[in-house]
């Protein structure tokens, strides 16, 4: 369905010489300095599927959506969406897609939302009868009701972020790009908005290419993750993968009869293992022990501290997500793949 | 064709409410720009009392209040700020809403300023047509309303309009390379208003600088439907100016998307 092929993007930026004379200059003698925002990305995305596209600020993520979208033409490369190319025949193309860019909104500042549905009703030729069905769907999952006589500009973010997604879904399009539609937004809002996507890609087999901070939309949502940095392709794989190649971090969570007893334990010393490997949390009689299950098997770990302190209970966790990727961001982890 | 109405029409809709929620921004522009069209009467008033004579390069007071007035309204009603909107939408990146849907941009910005101008034809036009006419009634006592010119006039200022849009347009896609619309719009739009014979009848300039002016788009934008209006052109002159705004209107349009198809090639949208 959507086949992203050695992608580039570079950006000329301007030096702005100071002064008027210089702004003047710089009219007709521009220096530039080129950014490679984008350096060689691929990937592919089959029908129906939804993609956490994930990386740390500035990796290139939003840049790739937006030669996706056809608003950006890539420096080179190619990509194409249901075997269209995005920047020709813009106009055809956009009528297959839904886009929802987090930080604005495709809405109509000052005039109240159900007047820019009916606009994009009209936009893209959406039938009297299909449009009802899906406004009373959306309006169900996603709680439009309250405020859908309210002016744009009075809506709170929340309120905001809903009306942009069901804008984007209006037309049922095949592919639905959303740049961090979860930004800023409470656990309840958070939940409705995964919730549409969801049901929307279940319902109407909508491939769904999704970027985000918010890893729980990932764990939640994605089939599968592919992560960029620098504009460059580190990770193309599930969630499951993930945790597979890169999960050797555990967590030991356990509560100590005696809360003194902390000082029996060493884990450091013992083991022989790092900062990098190691993290200590103890709160209390509560404490929390994070270590990398490479360097030292579970099982070492539970007798060293069985045989140090008294516990009244104990459990260990898998790797989550969260600790996988924050380390891989951070580059703790080698990337072979 | 109906296709084109039903997905364009929506946006006069839209432009309309959009006027009416910021109704007394408007109303105060409006009243602003007359008061400044009375001072201007004043002026004129002053330097027909003083010349000796009753008329003044060819003109009398009364076509001097005529053509002031007139000339009010037609600028007023044919000025465009698309590019305002336009390269603010450039500057900030929020044209990428624009983009991803399956319109026309110039199309979007046409319509949505034609829903605000229908209204500013029923509160400023209309009522200054018939003072315009009750007035030279009074001074000259005989009804000379003409409805072909009056046509003509409203046709005229049709044209005037579109081309004062695209002129707009291609001025606010130079947001794209710049980033920045350059200077002030304020000293374009001076500029505009002196070269089109708005403030000061273009007859009223020496002869070399009148015809090089008359042929220039700016005369365009509302010296001609104000000529026409006033009765000043014979059926000739009016057909050639006309063709002469239609030929304007078709070299900013054709600008526009040359200027657009060579902004898509190097667009850079900034904010992430
Ligand atoms: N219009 C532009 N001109 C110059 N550089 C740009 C432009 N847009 C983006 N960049 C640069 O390209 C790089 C990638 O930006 P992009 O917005 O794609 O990051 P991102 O992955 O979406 O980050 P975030 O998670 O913070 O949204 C950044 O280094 C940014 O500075
Ligand atoms: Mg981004």
């Amino acid at each position: 369905m959507i086949y992203v092929d050695n992608i580039t993007k570079e950006f000329k930026k301007t030096i702005k010489q100071p002064g008027l004379l210089g702004s003047f200059k710089s009219l007709f003698n521009p220096k530039t300095e080129k950014i490679k925002a984008v350096d060689g990305i691929s990937f592919h995305v089959p029908k129906g599927e939804i993609l956490g596209f994930i990386g740390p600020n500035g990796a290139g993520k939003s840049t790739v959506i937006k030669m996706l979208t056809g608003i950006l033409t890539p420096s080179s490369g190619t990509c194409s969406i249901d075997g269209r190319i995005p920047q020709k025949d813009r106009k055809n193309y956009v009528r297959e897609i839904g886009v929802v860019f987090g930080q604005r909104t495709q809405l109509w500042w000052d005039l109240p939302l159900t007047e820019t549905y009916a606009v994009l009703k009209e936009i893209y030729e959406v039938e009297d009868s299909a449009y009802k069905r899906k406004m009373e769907l959306l309006n169900e999952v996603l709680d439009l009701q309250d405020f859908i006589k309210s002016p744009v500009r009075t809506l709170s973010l929340g309120q905001r972020m809903r009306a942009d997604i069901a804008a984007s879904l209006l037309h049922s399009p095949k592919v639905l790009f959303l740049d961090e539609p979860t930004i800023g937004l409470d656990v309840v809002v958070k939940d409705n908005i995964r919730r549409a996507i969801a049901q929307i890609n279940a319902e109407e087999k909508t491939t769904v290419i999704l970027t985000t901070h918010d890893l729980s939309d990932i764990e939640l949502l994605a089939d599968r993750i592919v992560m960029i940095d620098k504009g460059r392709n580190v990770f193309d794989g599930t969630v499951g993968e993930l945790k597979q190649n890169y999960g050797q971090m555990r967590e030991l969570n356990f509560e100590l009869q005696r809360a003194e007893d902390k000082a029996l334990l060493d884990y450091g010393k013992h083991f022989g293992l790092g900062e990098d490997d190691l993290k200590v949390i103890s709160d209390g009689v509560n404490v929390t022990v994070r270590f990398n299950s490479e360097l030292v098997p579970v099982g070492d770990m539970l007798s060293y501290t069985l045989s140090q302190v008294h516990l009244s209970d104990i459990s260990v966790k898998d790797a989550d997500i969260e600790e996988i990727i924050r380390r891989l961001y951070k580059k703790e982890v080698r990337i072979d793949a | 064709m109906r296709r084109f109405f039903r997905t364009y029409l929506p946006f006069s809709r839209a432009g309309v409410q959009m006027m009416l929620a910021y109704r007394s921004d408007f109303l105060f522009h409006l009243i602003g720009e007359m008061l400044m069209c009375i001072v201007m009467y004043f002026v004129w008033f002053a330097v027909f009392e003083s010349s000796n004579g009753s008329t003044f390069m060819g003109f009398s007071m009364t076509d001097m209040t005529v053509y002031l007035f007139i000339s009010f309204v037609t600028s007023y009603l044919t000025y465009s700020d698309g590019a305002i909107a336009l390269g603010e939408e450039i500057r900030d990146g929020s044209i990428v809403m624009r983009m991803i849907k399956p319109v026309s941009f110039d199309m979007t910005f046409l319509f949505q300023e034609l829903g605000g101008r229908c209204i500013e034809v029923i509160i400023a036009l209309v009522p200054m047509c018939v003072c315009v006419e009750a007035y030279k009634f009074c001074v000259t006592g005989s009804v000379m309303f003409n409805p072909v010119c009056f046509l003509l006039f409203l046709l005229s200022t049709v044209l005037a309009y579109l081309v004062s849009f695209y002129f707009n347009v291609c001025y606010g896609f130079t947001a794209f390379f710049l980033k920045n619309l350059w200077g002030s719009n304020v000293l374009k739009d001076a500029i505009i208003s002196f070269l089109s014979g708005s403030r000061i009848p273009l007859a009223f300039m020496p002869p070399l600088l009148q015809g090089l002016l008359t042929f220039l788009p700016f005369a365009s934008l509302s010296y001609i439907p104000v000529m026409i209006y006033m009765g000043m052109y014979d059926g000739m002159t009016i057909f050639k100016s006309m063709l002469l705004q239609a030929f304007w209107l078709l070299a900013f349009w054709a600008l526009s998307k040359l200027i657009w198809r060579l902004a898509m090639k190097r667009l850079c949208v900034q904010g992430g």
